[in-house]
């Protein structure tokens, strides 16, 4: 008998019973592609032949923050599978509304936590360009590299937290440790170790000192001693390339179909960056590869993620040598598009007025205009489209974030694998729930 | 219904005729000029198409509602337009034809985005479902009727995507508040034997629940 017949929903649940009845009705209902598969080849059935529903999540450790995952398993093999999100929703498009456009970036560190350097510049890009606003070119190259830097963190937390799910615990702490000085850096630069909010519409806050310069330079240099270890303990450990190796495979065409994005494309033989496909900042004049593979399992998505951190080191160095020569502003010098300098602020009755206005209304793009601009953050695209009504608030913001596309094509890569794989599968997809959730 | 009226100062200090013009913008990308494109849904759907807005380097084509999935297939299988990169709702709140849904396409060969754009009037909420075109819009339309209420029709899996079902407001609407409905959503009780608690704000509101370690009280207390 199915859950859907034995359960009376509203006798036992109190809580959400019409949500719960309608994930479980959709896991019953749901066409599964595998009994097209399994029944029509004459196997003998399984000796563990027997289907059970089991709930995952939201709760669970494995889970990397709130997903839920409803399975139908035959024996070992998960047959179907339906995620639920949303436990995390705090409805940031809706709070967009009310904010100012500057107001509203604190909120873009909270959605993808691992990665917020990434989230500012996204939104200031997008901001910038619905409003038409210039940014010198020593913070777009500060921007750059502090986004490459993030990119790191995030790989480094992906690395630890995917191999502490196939058990290898200290392998989680060694990344905590490099990710230590990272925040150290972020620390320095932007005056705050995670929730950074370090850019501005139209530039960034402060520039980078000596000290700040000095400890991404020792960064730098040390990072791929550390990394080289990393592929040694790695590229050939037989237990992760057991665990890793033919599971959760998309093929190309599969991948596009589902709309994946970031790495986990890039891991099935497509090499779209959209740092490539529509360059912002200044990746037009820096020199790097995109790491692609096409086997289009978790291996490849290891690989990828791998090797992009070292690409992401040499943009790094391309920003450092850049940065030591490029002296000028780091905002925009029009008070009327961007915060005015803080000695303008103190010692000019204008810059005061100006400060005061612009945290009062803030820019205003012009009535009608709308964007969309998409940076290529560490999970994938990450695009904001912002529409203007004139006033100094969006009218209406979409942010299409990398996590909830590739949790998509999670559910499909879930269904066939076994149980044992799914926190491989889950770690390999790398989704913040923060970001999916929105 | 009145027009809104702009809640911040009625004065704007940023003149609006240094719009980010056409071609001054200085974050257009070369991905989004697509001419070709345009000249050849124009001849394929010189009916169809009812607007392009040109905004800051990009184009938005806005088709007909009824011919959205011709449009879609279109420049799936003639524009190599294959990937779906975003497909969201829009609240135009006092205008005619209330809402819009854009789709953000991607053509990955030649490096190209598009956007096209369909009105949905308040009369009728439902559109065609992109999911037979792309997968991808599976979750995106979920969304979208979860914050919107515009029901997707052909779409097999339309249960709300954040909000649990028990929920019955749709919030990215104009006109839902933002503080909330109170007792709209009610949340887990606050004891293992307790009801829902009802009230978003219960501990403000002086209900402090026990501890798992303190003691019950007993009958004589």
């Amino acid at each position: 008998m199915s859950i859907i017949q034995k359960t009376d929903f509203d006798q036992t649940l109190t809580f959400w019973p019409r949500h719960n009845e309608a994930l479980y009705r959709r896991l019953e209902s749901k066409h599964a592609w595998l009994e097209d598969r399994h029944h029509g080849d004459g196997a003998p059935a399984d000796a563990l032949h027997n289907e059970m529903v089991l709930n995952i999540g939201p709760q669970h450790p494995a889970t990397h923050g709130v997903l839920r995952c409803a399975v139908e398993l035959d024996g070992e093999t998960i047959q179907k599978c339906v995620l639920d999100i949303g436990y995390l929703h705090r409805g940031v498009e809706k709070l967009a509304e009310s904010k100012t456009y500057q107001e509203f970036m604190p909120y873009t560190d909270r959605m993808d936590y691992l990665a917020p350097y990434s989230n500012n510049v996204a939104w200031c890009l997008a901001v910038e360009k619905v409003a038409g606003i210039e940014v010198p070119e020593r913070a777009q190259w500060i921007r750059m590299m502090m986004s490459e830097l993030a990119r790191i963190s995030a790989h480094l937390l992906w690395m630890g937290v995917g191999l502490m799910d196939a058990g290898a615990v200290s392998v989680f702490l060694w990344s905590f440790q490099i990710r230590e000085d990272l925040y150290s850096i972020f620390d320095q630069v932007t005056g705050a170790r995670l929730t950074v909010s370090h850019s501005r519409i139209g530039g960034v806050v402060s520039d980078i000192d000596e000290t700040g310069m000095a400890m991404i330079r020792d960064f730098v240099e040390r990072f791929p001693d550390v990394h080289a270890g990393w592929v040694k303990l790695l590229n050939r450990n037989r237990i992760w390339i057991d665990r890793n190796v033919g599971i959760g495979v998309l093929s190309k065409d599969d991948a596009i179909e589902l709309g994946l994005t970031g790495p986990n494309l890039r891991g099935s033989g497509i090499a779209h960056d959209i740092r490539r496909f529509e360059p912002y900042l200044k990746y037009e004049e820096v020199d790097f590869n995109i790491p692609m593979r096409e086997e289009g399992d978790a291996l490849a998505r290891y690989f990828v993620r791998m090797e992009e951190m070292m690409e992401s080191i040499k943009i790094v160095r391309q920003c450092l040598e850049k940065l030591d020569s490029l002296k000028g502003p780091i905002r925009t010098d029009d008070a009327k598009r961007a915060y005015p300098s803080k000695n303008e602020v103190y010692y000019s009755m204008e810059g005061l007025i100006h400060d005061f206005m612009y945290t009062d209304t803030g820019v205003a793009p012009p009535k009608g205009g709308a964007a969309y601009h998409a940076i290529e953050a560490p999970k994938g695209e990450l695009g904001f489209y912002v529409q203007s009504d004139g006033t100094g608030k969006p009218f209406r913001v979409k942010m299409n974030t990398p996590s909830f596309t590739n949790l998509q094509g999670l559910e499909h890569m879930l269904e066939g694998g076994l149980m044992g794989d799914m926190v491989i599968l889950i770690g390999t997809v790398d989704p913040v729930l923060g970001e999916a959730d929105k | 219904m009145s027009k809104k009226q702009p809640t911040t100062l009625a004065f704007r200090f940023t003149p609006a005729d240094s719009a980010a013009g056409e071609d001054s913008n200085p974050h257009a990308k070369a991905s989004t000029d697509v001419e070709a494109t345009l000249e050849a849904l124009a001849s394929h759907f010189s009916d169809a198409v009812e607007e392009v807005i040109a905004y800051a380097g990009e184009r938005t084509v806005r088709v007909d509602r009824a011919r959205i999935i011709d449009v879609l297939t279109f420049l799936k299988k003639e524009q190599g337009y294959t990937y779906l990169a975003d497909l969201g709702g829009i609240d135009r709140f006092t205008e005619d034809d209330r809402y819009e849904i854009m789709y953000n396409l991607v053509n990955m060969d030649q490096g190209k985005r598009i956007r096209v754009v369909i009105r949905v009037d308040e009369d009728s909420m439902t559109v065609p479902s992109a999911t037979a075109v792309y997968k991808a819009a599976n979750w995106n339309e979920r969304e979208v009727w979860d914050m919107f209420g515009i029901r997707f029709e052909g779409h097999n899996d339309l249960r709300r995507m954040f909000m649990p079902d028990d929920f019955d407001y749709h919030p990215l609407r104009k006109e839902f508040p933002l503080l909330g409905v109170p007792g709209s959503l009610p949340l887990p009780p606050q004891t293992p034997s307790g009801g829902l608690t009802l009230d978003p704000f219960a501990r403000a509101h002086g209900s402090i629940p026990p501890k798992s370690f303190d003691e019950p009280a007993g009958e004589d207390d």
